[in-house]
């Protein structure tokens, strides 16, 4: 085919008014500038990057580069980036945004992301990508900044909303894109509205192939070609088509969905090895555990899960809580009560974290502990600096000046870091290889998400995992009927967010939690937690055939 | 292309008359001359307001770091795709276009300068994804001799706006406009010969992409208008074209030792 060519005209006529007059002349310097500018900034292939030329410190994996070409050439730039924790979406979506930059699609761009990982991402874009993002401060000027990171809920609030619509962005990032899943929320209907050019959305969680799912997700990056939601759902419902064999509609989700799993990525990932180490209550503290379960089922209608959970990590942490809890309350046996907190006063060290102590000290290693509690955390610190071990702590609630402060400090100079939960996303520690669930979390997902602070790209050894549970008490079963059961610990993640969101049980932990409470025995609990890690089995088996949407 | 970005910048703001300090190897202070102020700070009204009440206005500072590296030192860093740099980059492309330069020559004999026409030109092809190449062409204006490869070959050459006192020009024979109807015409040349592969591909995607937004709208009636205009939109993103653009070109007048 004849492919049509335009020269540039305008140049020529503004050529021979120029040539006329020698105020318009450059200077040899000048002029030669500019030619060097243009061969810099060429791009010499259809298909190649251009900016990792510009990021040698930067060694890209194939799947990043690969999910960067894909979105930049096969999507336009809108794409909803599903990989499997752990790859790497961060660095590929500053890599996509790098690119348009260098090629001067880009200059205004708005990133919302989760408060925890706003500093995060402040910090890949500008030392890692080169990138000069700044961070929405108290005042924060949203037509002068070019480069913002934020979060939604700053975004939306009402005193920036209008001011931020007002805007044309050419790039807009979502990472909390599971926020948008429903169309009708404010969160969606915000980033609807964003005047932007282009669109990454990032989730963890794969896009499953409901209707609404799919849905929200192509009318955000193709705006119109599903229709209303109204009238979408219905005629799928109508004709009863099924989505996965509709040619059309795949077609359109390969557009706009890329989804990196690990196991696709070629890489040789470092070894997993996960132990689980069984630690006997003593007597004294087994016959405490009972009494405060006992004291919750005779005395009070309060179910004892929560505090019997609590003691199994801490004396401290079941102490202030049911302190906590019966202030208030009257109608309480109070001698009874009182019984219960003076036999957990009198208490000598967890056994537990006396087997943490031992442990830390068998080692020269570093090593991250993990607790549900803040009281425990406290108390960890206290005991391992008696035993003249070097700690930091860390807490989702910590300032970000603070929390690199103390990452820091980890690197340089301690040899442990206790964290909380919260600490849970948004620290990176590949320079640590040992883990430790001083308590295990009832979802497996805050599982995946601990162990994602230290197996994950840059990890040069194998990881060591050592699972915490007392024997005889709530842990034992937890361990052995929820993550045993679900082979969590042999399987990579991916598959159960999957099958969690499909089965629709995104929240495990109150599953869970729910059993235990309302279950009237032990064995009770047994064969409903077995009813739950079936199901969740089966449907992995199921799954395993039968690959998603793409 | 730019070896050294801090090397370059301090041409850049030498050549526009800048004081530059030079801190250390990433680092410098520049204090801009209204000029540049007005290019690159982005404060109109300031000027504006200072013309009005016939002040001379201040002209602003900056501190640049051009390390790979962000370092808290409360300068401004900047690197490739930084929108500082771009502006930079946009600056010299505009100011740059046309140039008349004459080789600089030596000693008291008269010497001949031969005119040549030399341009800049940027390929740019337009499929899936954009892909550039850059010629550099020089025409010699009376024999119509071309040379590719051209800012090269003319790198190291003394080359000043002003005539040596003993030169003098020969005109030529070639019009420029003209010249530049050959220089384009061999680049076209050049163009047919190369392969068209991209250009397969870039229609099958347009096809693709088409023949799905018609089977989605179909269904729509009343959504015509967004229709039309994601049809434009794809059509103009995926649709094989080449635009070929002139970086900057001038009329060199050179020695008989060149050619």
């Amino acid at each position: 085919m004849q492919i049509p060519i335009s020269r540039d005209e305008s140049f020529l006529t503004e050529f021979e008014q120029a040539i006329e007059s020698p105020t318009h002349w450059a200077n040899w310097q000048l002029f030669k500038q500019a030619y060097q500018v243009a061969e810099t900034m060429k791009v010499t292939s259809f298909k190649e990057l251009v900016a990792p030329k510009f990021l040698p410190h930067i060694n890209f994996l194939p799947h990043q580069l690969q999910c960067a070409e894909n979105v930049i050439q096969d999507m336009n730039g809108r794409a909803l980036l599903a990989d499997e924790v752990g790859l790497g979406k961060t660095i590929e979506a500053g890599l996509i945004l790098k690119e348009y930059m260098l090629r001067g699609l880009v200059q205004k761009v708005l990133i919302l992301v989760p408060a925890s990982l706003v500093n995060q991402w402040a910090i890949e874009l500008n030392q890692k990508l080169l990138i000069p993002a700044v961070t929405s401060g108290k005042r924060v000027d949203w037509q002068h900044t070019n480069i913002l990171i934020t979060t939604l809920d700053t975004a939306k609030s009402a005193k920036h909303r209008e001011q931020i619509l007002e805007q044309d962005y050419d790039f807009v990032i979502v990472d909390e894109a599971h926020k948008l899943k429903n169309h009708k929320t404010k969160n969606f209907q915000f980033v609807q509205q964003l005047s932007k050019k282009y669109c990454l959305l990032l989730t963890a969680t794969p896009v499953q192939n409901k209707l609404t799912d799919i849905f929200n997700l192509v009318s955000l990056l193709k705006p119109g070609y599903l229709g209303t939601y109204n009238d979408f759902t219905q005629q799928y419902r109508k004709e009863k088509r099924d989505i996965d064999k509709d040619p059309y509609l795949k077609q359109l989700i390969s557009k706009v969905m890329v989804r990196n799993r690990r196991a696709d990525t070629g890489i040789d990932w470092t070894k997993r090895n996960i132990e689980t180490v069984w630690v006997a209550f003593s007597e004294e503290e087994l016959a405490t555990y009972q009494q405060v379960e006992q004291f919750f089922q005779y005395q009070t209608a309060i179910s004892s899960i929560t505090y019997i959970r609590e003691f199994c990590s801490s004396r401290e942490a079941c102490y202030l809580s049911i302190k906590k809890a019966f202030e208030q309350k009257e109608n309480v046996d109070i001698p009874a009560l009182k019984e219960v907190l003076t036999s957990i006063e009198q208490l000598p060290h967890h056994a537990k974290a006396l087997k943490l102590v031992e442990l830390i000290k068998e080692s020269d290693e570093k090593f991250i502990v993990f607790t549900e509690y803040r009281a425990t955390q406290i108390y960890l610190q206290w005991l391992l600096n008696k035993e003249n071990i070097a700690t930091v702590i860390y807490r989702g609630g910590f300032k970000k000046g603070k929390k690199d402060w103390m990452r820091q400090l980890f690197q340089n100079h301690a040899q442990v870091m206790i964290a909380t939960e919260a600490a849970g996303e948004g620290i990176n520690l590949q320079f640590c290889h040992h883990l430790v669930n001083y308590d295990l979390p009832w979802n497996p997902m805050r599982l995946e998400q601990r162990i994602g602070r230290i197996h994950r790209f840059g990890q040069e050894n194998d990881v060591k995992i050592y699972n915490f549970a007392l024997k005889d008490t709530v842990d034992e079963h937890v361990m052995n009927l929820l993550y045993k059961k679900i082979q969590l610990f042999e399987n990579v993640i991916g598959d159960l967010e999957q099958i969690l969101s499909d089965l629709n049980l995104p929240a495990i932990e109150k599953e869970v939690e729910k059993i235990f409470a309302e279950s009237q025995s032990i064995g009770e609990s047994k064969i409903k937690l077995d009813n739950l890690t079936a199901v969740i089995n089966s449907h992995h088996h199921h799954n395993q055939t039968k690959e998603n949407i793409r | 292309m730019i070896s050294n970005l801090h090397d370059f910048l301090y041409e850049y703001f030498s050549i526009h008359e800048c004081d530059v300090i030079l801190e250390n190897e990433t680092e410098m202070t520049i204090r801009l001359t209204r000029e540049l102020d007005q290019v690159l700070m982005n404060r109109p009204f300031y000027w504006h307001y200072m013309d009005k009440i016939g002040r001379n206005g201040e002209p602003m500072s900056l501190f640049l770091d051009t390390s790979t590296a962000k370092k808290d030192n409360k300068k401004e860093w900047i690197h490739y795709g930084s929108p500082r740099l771009q502006q930079i980059f946009h600056h010299i492309k505009q100011s740059a276009r046309f140039t008349m330069l004459y080789e600089q020559t030596t000693g008291n004999d008269k010497t001949a300068l031969h005119p040549w026409l030399v341009a800049n030109i940027v390929v740019h092809y337009h499929g899936k994804q954009k892909k550039e190449a850059i010629h550099s062409i020089g025409l010699h204006l009376i024999n119509g001799m071309m040379k590719s490869n051209m800012m090269n070959e003319i790198d190291r050459l003394p080359l000043e706006s002003k005539m040596s006192d003993y030169s003098f020009t020969i005109s030529p024979l070639i019009k420029p406009l003209s010249g530049f109807y050959r220089i384009f015409m061999y680049i076209e040349q050049l163009i047919s010969s190369e392969s068209k592969e991209w250009v397969k591909d870039a229609m099958t995607a347009l096809n693709e992409e088409l023949s799905l937004l018609d089977h989605f709208f179909k269904q729509q009636e009343g959504n015509q208008e967004i229709f039309a205009k994601e049809k434009e939109q794809l059509t103009e993103r995926l649709e094989p074209r080449i635009d070929i653009e002139v970086v900057n070109a001038g009329i060199f007048y050179l020695t008989e030792n060149f050619s």
